[in-house]
Order: structure tokens, then sequence, then C-alpha cells
């Protein structure tokens, strides 16, 4: 019923190794990790990375149970899309990985090769590897951590407050939005789709639109107001309750956070000066 | 509320970013992400329309383009934080140009919170959400996803046509009645008169 | 020599939007180490005046100012909100809506962190003023799981930081539960005594306000100000019903026996009142009058039978069983989270008990779906705008048949007859937004009672309304009750409302139904009243003062009142 906790991300903070991170670190450690994982086709990096993000994920010890769903819900996801490429594109390792050794016929179109195989491998990590790690920053980080960390980030604080002000009424519109489709339902709205048209129900939808949309931004005026009465906008800078001082830790990932933004920077330097003839790399072939 | 009628254009495509406008965008960012993950209309099993690009229709109505694309774009950003499903900037950003498109409509002469909302700025919004659609996911997201992640582009291509549908669909089937409604709500009403 | 906090000089204000002024000349000064309440019904000025001394007027709703404010000594016409910020702390009606931190502590902490105080300097400052209000246990709390009078100790614990010295409140009981009220009152009498501040409390509750004492009243009234007295003096006074104020109970009741009061009397206090002295007077008032008669009802429409429920942790509903029969007026009360709420969704069927079952004449109601138990309880939420979908009120009303396939002739027939058994039929063919809350709230009952519901249940229904609009609302249902029979069902914590309305209590406390009887009853039962966090009415201490039996002194008045109202409604 409570639909806050269907949520992903965590209010209180919890208390693991990268939980106890500042928001500041956390957020740029996340990104040269997904920065990295856009950059690179190449399975020595990929296959680490992802590693990294499994470890993350267990060392914050997450609800298993609701991670354990929609990890499986992805895998299952990224599957379908690799046979869909296949579907489209049989040979598509022939472009992208260079090659096109034949393991399996099916028919004279379609063919299983190597080369597409070890793409598809190379890409389901990293897909994967995205997927954990941003899974494992959603459940480290909480909102007014990720508000702190984007202004430490030199984000200006007006860009977080929209960040920390969404996370703080999302609760408060979500259960608006139950209250007002059972509301409706009981005045004769029917949401089973087998009970009516996709059509109807379309149109319908702007019955339970209407009011919440109305509901919430009625908020809008009092919000501003408490918000103004405090001083917010009152300075360039601000500074943050969640967001506490640097630790032994942080000291640390900093110094991970600078080998990452080597890294990162060396992977685009190589893929611009020394472009190789296939975008995915693969062990048997030498660009 | 009452605003100057004669804005000037470089200002209505920034927005007034007064602690209100922070605070709409904000709740309305919270909106597209709670419609997103919760407020989805089945179509079959496993396919659903999300009602959530609704909202930046009426923040683009109310505030205006960057307003109506920050909220289109940190709503996804948010959505996909809270679904769970990992971060997909190349449609963030998609959402972004969107929003910025729809934002346009006040140029045209709309202003829903005065009540002023008729059949020709019906028709540029409609124009203004196609436009911004087929640039938004036909253009930029591809383009990205292609940059990003190399992907197959026929299949980014069918990914980006079911968007611009779906979009296209919920922005003008729900939206556009929404928008009469909101603005015939704020219309001022002065012949009122009793009947028996 | 008194020094001036807040000094008015001929002031008027008019809203940019509105062609009339909203405050007329208004002359006030407020001086340092005062306690004064400004007191008037809804849309008399009073918000507006709290906006003009915090400074949200001019900064965030321009308009017209004429004559001089002067808060602090500084004249806010020409002063930066953020400047008048540092003298004076709100705390606002909204709990909700000015909680805007993520936790407890960022709340307390938000004016320093605007002010971007470094945080070591800021972690002391922000535990003192929680450990002020009793909040220093809940600093990681997220504001979701906090009750209102919680989030409103957080709001003042977040203007304690020092250098205010003007604490403001803007209507503090709107969204508190009785007792939530009367702990809320103390605790800001406790700051204002031990923090030596100035307090300024905006509110239409008198006899909740005055649980403890405070130096003057300001009566207002369209705009202007109509005395600047002493509690007793104003309470002396017929100025209070007038204006649409409801007065203390307890001085109700005395006049009510033919008192007159006399000039310098403590009227304040009911404790500090010669309540012997009346004694004679109260008693034979009692002999002479007939006490109230609650009706029996009809027959037995919905029947709770041992009904358990669970969220997941702790029973939600324990065991709960009562009646409900054709007619009756009952109010369901209990704390926030005592299970009355969740009585009334398992009533329209959007959760079914878990063990024990419910009953719709007679039939269990499981074979039943939430749109087939709307057509026999509609339910009709606390907020108008959460239930308001259409432009014409016509429309509204129709909705619910359309949605139910109800054919067109009798669908025009059916919305007919409840825009006139509403009163609404002069007004069908009005937008919906031009209405006021009273309005928009009977559009709401006329939507739902369009499906011929035998059952309305009604959640908080007056809440934040003012006497008047109060008064408009309830007579509505009372007349909908006496016309049509239908069955009314009060979710609320509103005492006031539970005497006056209804004929019988249900009470909730944790999940169970503690008691089940006459509002009479229960109000002089002192065990429920503090298990189920409701506040002891001044009517039974005056009863026990007299020696009068106070279930019998409380039908006494009741009959009293309903004959006034009554000819008022003729």
């Amino acid at each position: 019923m409570d639909l806050s906790k269907r949520l992903f991300i965590n209010i209180i903070p919890g208390n693991t190794f990268l939980d106890k991170l500042t928001g500041k670190t956390k957020i740029r450690l996340f990104f040269l990790l997904i920065l990295i994982l856009v950059a690179t086709w190449d399975m020595r990096i990929l296959a680490p990375v992802c590693l990294l993000g499994i470890i993350g994920l267990v060392s914050i010890k997450p609800n298993w149970k609701t991670v354990s769903g929609l990890t499986i819900f992805i895998i299952l996801v990224n599957l379908f899309n690799l046979f869909l490429i296949w579907v489209v594109t049989p040979d598509y390792g022939a472009d992208i990985v260079g090659g096109s050794t034949l393991l399996l016929r099916f028919t004279s179109r379609y063919i299983i090769t190597a080369e597409t195989l070890w793409y598809f491998l190379t890409r389901f990590t990293k897909f994967m590897a995205t997927f954990f790690v941003s899974l494992t920053f959603i459940q480290c980080i909480t909102p007014s951590e990720m508000a702190a960390g984007l202004y430490a980030n030199l984000v200006p604080y007006k860009v977080s407050t929209i960040v920390s002000i969404a996370f703080r009424y999302i609760p408060e519109i979500a259960r608006d939005f139950e209250d007002i489709r059972i509301s409706m339902q009981a005045r004769g709205m029917e949401l089973d789709g087998r009970k009516t048209r996709l059509w109807t129900r379309l149109k319908q939808n702007i019955l339970i639109l209407a009011p919440l949309i109305i509901v919430s931004f009625d908020r809008v005026g009092n919000i501003a107001d408490a918000m103004d009465l405090r001083g917010f906008g009152r300075g360039r800078k601000r500074t943050y309750y969640a967001e506490h001082e640097d630790t032994k830790e942080d000291k640390l990932i900093a110094a991970v956070n600078l080998l990452l933004l080597i890294g990162f920077v060396a992977i685009v330097i190589g893929r611009i000066f020394f472009p190789s003839t296939y975008q995915v790399w693969a062990p048997w072939i030498n660009a | 509320m009452e605003t100057n009628n004669k804005k000037s254009i470089g200002r209505i495509l920034l927005g007034t970013w007064n602690t209100r406008t922070i605070v709409a965008v904000a709740i309305g960012v919270a909106l597209f992400g709670v419609l997103m993950v919760f407020g989805g209309i089945k179509v079959f099993t496993n396919t659903s329309l999300t009602s959530a690009m609704v909202v930046v229709a009426v923040v683009a109505a109310l505030f205006g383009p960057l307003p109506a694309a920050v909220t289109a774009g940190l709503g996804n950003v948010l959505a996909d934080l809270i679904g769970g499903w990992g971060f997909w900037f190349d449609w963030s950003i998609g959402n972004f140009v969107l929003g910025f498109f729809t934002g346009l409509i006040p140029i045209f002469g709309a202003r829903v919170e005065e009540g002023v909302f008729q059949v020709k700025h019906a028709v540029w919004y409609v124009v203004c959400v196609l436009v911004g659609n087929i640039l938004g996911f036909g253009v930029v997201t591809p383009v990205l996803t292609y940059l990003f992640y190399s992907s197959e582009l026929t299949i980014t291509w069918m990914q980006a046509f079911s968007a611009i549908v779906s979009d296209g669909i919920v922005l003008i089937v729900i939206g556009l009645p929404l928008l009469f409604f909101l603005a015939n709500r704020n219309a001022n009403k002065n012949n009122l008169s009793i009947e028996d | 020599m008194k020094e001036p906090v807040v000094v008015f000089q001929d002031f008027s204000f008019r809203y940019k939007s509105q062609t009339e002024e909203t405050l007329h000349h208004i002359d006030l000064t407020i001086y340092k180490g005062e306690k004064v309440l400004i007191l008037g019904p809804s849309g008399c000025g009073k918000s507006t005046l709290a906006n003009c001394i915090n400074g949200l007027i001019p900064f965030s709703y321009p308009g017209k100012i004429t004559g001089s404010l002067k808060v602090a000594g500084i004249e806010t016409s020409s002063a930066s909100i953020f400047e008048i910020s540092k003298h004076v702390g709100t705390v606002q009606q909204d709990t909700d809506a000015q909680f805007v931190g993520l936790s407890v502590g960022e709340d307390i902490a938000y004016a320093l962190e605007n002010a971007a105080l470094p945080r070591p300097e800021m972690i002391p400052k922000v535990d003192r003023a929680a450990r002020i209000v009793g909040m220093e246990d809940y600093l990681s709390q997220p504001p979701f799981e906090l009750s209102g009078g919680q989030k409103q100790k957080v709001a003042l614990a977040g203007i304690l930081h020092d250098e205010e010295e003007l604490l403001l409140f803007d209507e503090p009981l709107a969204a508190l539960d009785p007792a939530m009220g009367m702990t809320a009152v103390d605790l800001i009498d406790r700051i204002y005594r031990e923090q030596n501040k100035t307090v300024v409390i905006i509110e239409h509750r008198l006899e909740d306000v005055l649980y403890r004492h405070v130096d003057r009243i300001i009566l207002m009234n369209e705009g202007s100000i109509l005395m600047d007295s002493t509690p007793d003096e104003l309470l002396s006074t017929g100025l209070l019903k007038e204006n649409g104020i409801r007065e203390p109970l307890y001085i109700s009741a005395l006049r009510n026996a033919g008192i007159v009061f006399k000039p310098g009397e403590h009227l304040e206090n009911i404790n500090e009142l010669d309540i012997p002295a009346y004694k004679d007077k109260i008693l034979a008032q009692m002999e002479a009058s007939k006490p109230y008669d609650a009706p029996e009802g009809g027959e037995v429409l919905i029947e709770a039978d041992h009904v358990d429920f669970s969220y997941g942790k702790g029973k939600a509903l324990d065991d709960v069983s009562f009646t409900i029969r054709k007619g009756e007026k009952i109010a369901i009360v209990g704390k926030n989270g005592a299970g009355k709420s969740t009585m009334a969704r398992m009533l329209c069927g959007i959760i079914r008990p878990q063990a024990g079952k419910i009953r719709i004449k007679g039939e269990n109601y499981l074979q039943f779906s939430i749109r087939e138990i709307g057509r026999m309880i509609g339910y009709v939420m606390q907020n108008p705008n959460q239930m308001l979908v259409k432009d014409m009120i016509a429309d509204e009303v129709r909705l619910a048949l359309h949605l139910n396939h109800v054919e067109k002739d009798v669908a025009d027939k059916r919305v007919e007859d409840t825009l006139r058994m509403t009163g609404l039929y002069p007004m069908r063919k009005w937008p919906v937004s031009v209405l006021s809350y009273g309005q928009r709230k009977r559009v709401t009952i006329a939507s739902i009672l369009a499906l011929q519901p035998e059952v309305i249940i009604l959640d908080e229904p007056t809440a934040g309304q003012d006497y008047s609009h109060y008064t408009e609302i309830m007579s509505f249902l009372e007349m909908l009750n006496r016309e049509y029979g239908i069955t009314i069902l009060f979710i609320t914590h509103d005492m006031h409302l539970a005497i006056e309305y209804t004929d019988r209590a249900i009470v909730f406390a944790d999940g169970k139904c503690i008691a089940d009887n006459y509002v009479s009853t229960v109000l002089s039962d002192k065990a429920v009243i503090e298990q189920a966090n409701l506040k002891e009415t001044s009517l039974v201490l005056l009863a026990r003062q007299v020696g009068a039996d106070p279930d019998l002194f409380i039908r006494h008045f009741i009959e009293k009142e309903r004959e006034e109202r009554g000819h008022g409604l003729k």
C-alpha cells in the first residue's frame, strides 16, 4: 500500500563503507564510472567495473527481495534486446567486432558467429555494469546527500534544490494519486483493462490527472513562502546539514576517483588519436 | 495572479526563476516521477503508456520552455532513480528537448493561468509537440544512443518510433483536454446567473 | 518603558490582483515581551496582517501599501524579506508544506543552511533547538513518518536559532487533533516564557488558544480591528458570536443559564471562574429545560463483525465491531493512526478485512467491487479539489452516473433531483472554479449523492474552516440527514462537531474500538478521552463543579444549541 516503500532510494543513511561517504564523493565516483562505461567497449575494463558494481551492491546490504526481482527483470530485458538485434542483423559482429567465425547456421540468414556472441557478451556486461553501478549509487545515497553532492560538484544550489524538493514531496504526491484513483473508482471508473477499451481508459485518465495536478500545484505557494521566510535564495552560497566533513574513507575514494579520471581521459585520448578499426575489442583480434 | 502580458521572448524562453518557479518545477519533477513509476495505463500485458508527459504540458503552459524542459529532463532522471532501472541520459536529454518545444506555447499567446487557451493555441501546441517529439526522440536520442552505446540502429529507431507515438498520444489525447480544462478553470467568469 | 516591536500606523493594503483593500487603516502596536492573539473569521484579513509582519507582503505578494509598518524598527515596504526574517520567525498553518527538509534535522537547519553557516556551527544550534521542542530523538526521521503535531514542533524549532525576537504563529491549531492542539498551545507558552520572545498567534479557535494565558486579543473583521482588549473584556461582550467566532463552550453554557457577566470578572480560564456562585442558576436552567434525546436509527445498514486488518506491522484494526443503522449521524473519532481512516477505507472496500466480516444490509460485502460498494456507501474526501474534475457543476454531478452507464433520461432526472436536493440547481451551469470552499464541498457531496448511496462517509468535512463556514457545511449535512434520511459518518477530531451535529460516537485508539455510545456519554468518560487523545470539553468541567451529571449537562446544552440553530435556520 505504501508507495514510498516501492521506491529504490533510501531516505535514512545506512552505515556501510559506501553509505558513509559524502554526497560529493559518491556523485563523483558514480559519474566517473558511468563515463568510463559509456566510453569503452573493452571487456578488460567492462568486466572489472561490472564486478566492482556487484561488490558495491553486496557491500551495502540492500533489500535482496526487491533487488533480485529487479535484477532478473533487467537481465531479461537485456537478453530480449540482444535477441532483437540478432533478429534484425544476425551478423552484427562482423561490423562491430570484425570477422565472421561461423558457429551455427539455422538458415542462410540466421547464423550465429563467434564475433556476434562476443559482442553480445560485451554489450551485456556493459549494460549490467551500468545497472549495478547505478543501483548501488541509488541505494547508498540519500536525496539530501544528492542535493548537497550536486552543489559541491558545482551545480547551482537552485538546481539541486529542485532535486531535494522533488524527493521531499514524492510520497505526498504518490498518496494523493492513490486517494484520487480510489475515489474515482468508487464513483464508477473502471480501471480493469479487460472491462473497458484502451481508448476509454486513456480518456478517463484525465479524471485522475486533472485533480492530481491541481492539488499538487496548489502546494507551490505555501512551500515557496516557507522557503522565502527562512531565507532561501539569500546568498550565492549555501551549506548543507546533511553533508558531513570529509573522512578518511572520502580521502581514499578521492584518490580512486583521480585514478578513474586519468583512466577515462586515457580511454578518450586513445579512441580519438588511436582509433581501432572495430569498436569492440576482442581477445583474438589484434587491431 | 497577474503577469505582464508583454514579456520579451527571451524572458519567456528562460522563464523567471524565483522561488515559486523552482518549487513548481520541483513539484512537476516529482509528479513526473510518480506518474512514470505508478501511473502507467496498461495497453497490453507488460506494455503501458505513461501519463507522465502531461505534467510537462502543464508546466510548459504555465512557465514556458526552460522550466518545462527541466521538468521533463530531471523528471526522467528522477524516475530512472526511483524506478531503479538505471540511468538513461540519452532518453533524458530527448525528454529535455521535447519539454523545451512543448514549452514554446506561451510564445504563441496561450496563457493558461489567465484562462487563455483557444483552438489556435491548441493547434500550435500540437505542432510544438510534434516538432519536439520528432527532434527529441527522432534525432537527439537516437544520435546519443548511437554515440553512447553503439546500439543497433534499426532497433534504436524502433524504440524512438514507439516513444514518439506513445508520448505524442499522451500529450495530445490527454494533454490537450487537460489544458483546456485548466484554462477554463482559471478563466474569469463574470456573467453568472441564477436559473430556476 | 515598553519597547515596540511591531508598529502599524494607519496601514492599508490592497493585493495587486484585487480591486478592494484587504486591510483598512490598521493602527496597532505590539510591544516586546507581549503575547498577543489576533482573532477573526476566515477572510477577515488576519493572515494578510501576518504576512505583512513577516515580510511576505510585499516580497511575494505585491500590492499597494499606504501608511507605515515598522517591524523591529525597519520599515517593511522598503526592506528585504531576509532582513525582516532575522527578527521575525513564522510558523505557518500548513504543516506539510512548510516542512521542506528531508529530515527533522535538515528542516530545523534550513534557515542556517540558507545563511551558509558552516556545518560545525550548525550542528550544536540544531541540537539545541530540537531539545527545546523535544524533538532531539527524531533528528534523522523523514517527514512522512511524523504526526502533524511533531511537524509543527519542527517548524517551531526552525525559528529558535536565537536571533528572532518575534515568533508569529499562523493558525497553529488548524491541522492538529485536540490533544495535540493543547500540547502546541502549552509549548508556545513555555517557549514564550523561557526564551523571552514576543509571540503573536493568529487563530479563530479561541477556546483552544485560551488554554494558556494571552495578554491581549485583537479582534478583526472585514479588514479592520474591532477590539483590542484583554481576554476577559472581550469574553464579556457579545462581539464573538456577531463576528463568526465560536465562544468558549463554558461561556455559552453560562449565558444559556441566563448569567450576565460583571465587568472585571475572570472569564479567560474556567478554573478561575467563580462557578459556585452560578451553581443555582445553572441547575435551575437544567430543571427548566429538557435534555436532547438522540433518535433511534432505523434498519441495520452496515455491520462490522470482529474485523481485523494489518498493513504489515501491528494491527491497524483489531477486533472491531459495530452496527450502523439507517438515518444515524455518527462521529468516528480518535487520534491520527488510531484506525479511523483505515476503517473508512475498509467500509469503502479499498481494503478488505483479514479476519471478521463486513455486511451491507445483511450481505457479506466481499462479493462487491469498489464500484458496487460506491453505489451504497459514498466517500467524500477531505479536500474537495481532489474530487472535482469537471468545469461545470451539473457535469460534475453527472459524472458518476455516466461512469456507471446510467441511461440518459434516468441520469437527467437524477442529476436534476440531486441538484435540487443540494440547493445547487440555480447554479448548475456555473463553473466549479468560482465556488467558495463550502460550495465546492457541497458539489463533491452532490457528485456522490447522484449515485443515491444510503450512507456517506465524510473525511474531516470542516478541517481548517472557521465557524461560519463550518456551520454552513454542517447545516447542509444536517438537512440531508433530516430531509432525506441519509446516514452520515463523520471522520473527525473536532469535538465541537461531534457534540453539535452527531448522535453517536465510535472512538478508536490503537486500532481498537474503545467506545461506541452517545456523544454526550463518550465525552463524559475520562478514561476514553485520555486513551483517544481527545480533549475534555469545558462543559464536563463545568458540570462537575456544579455537581451535575456531565452526560445530562451536555445533553441539555445540545438541546439548547439545536433550538437556537433551528431558529437561525428559519
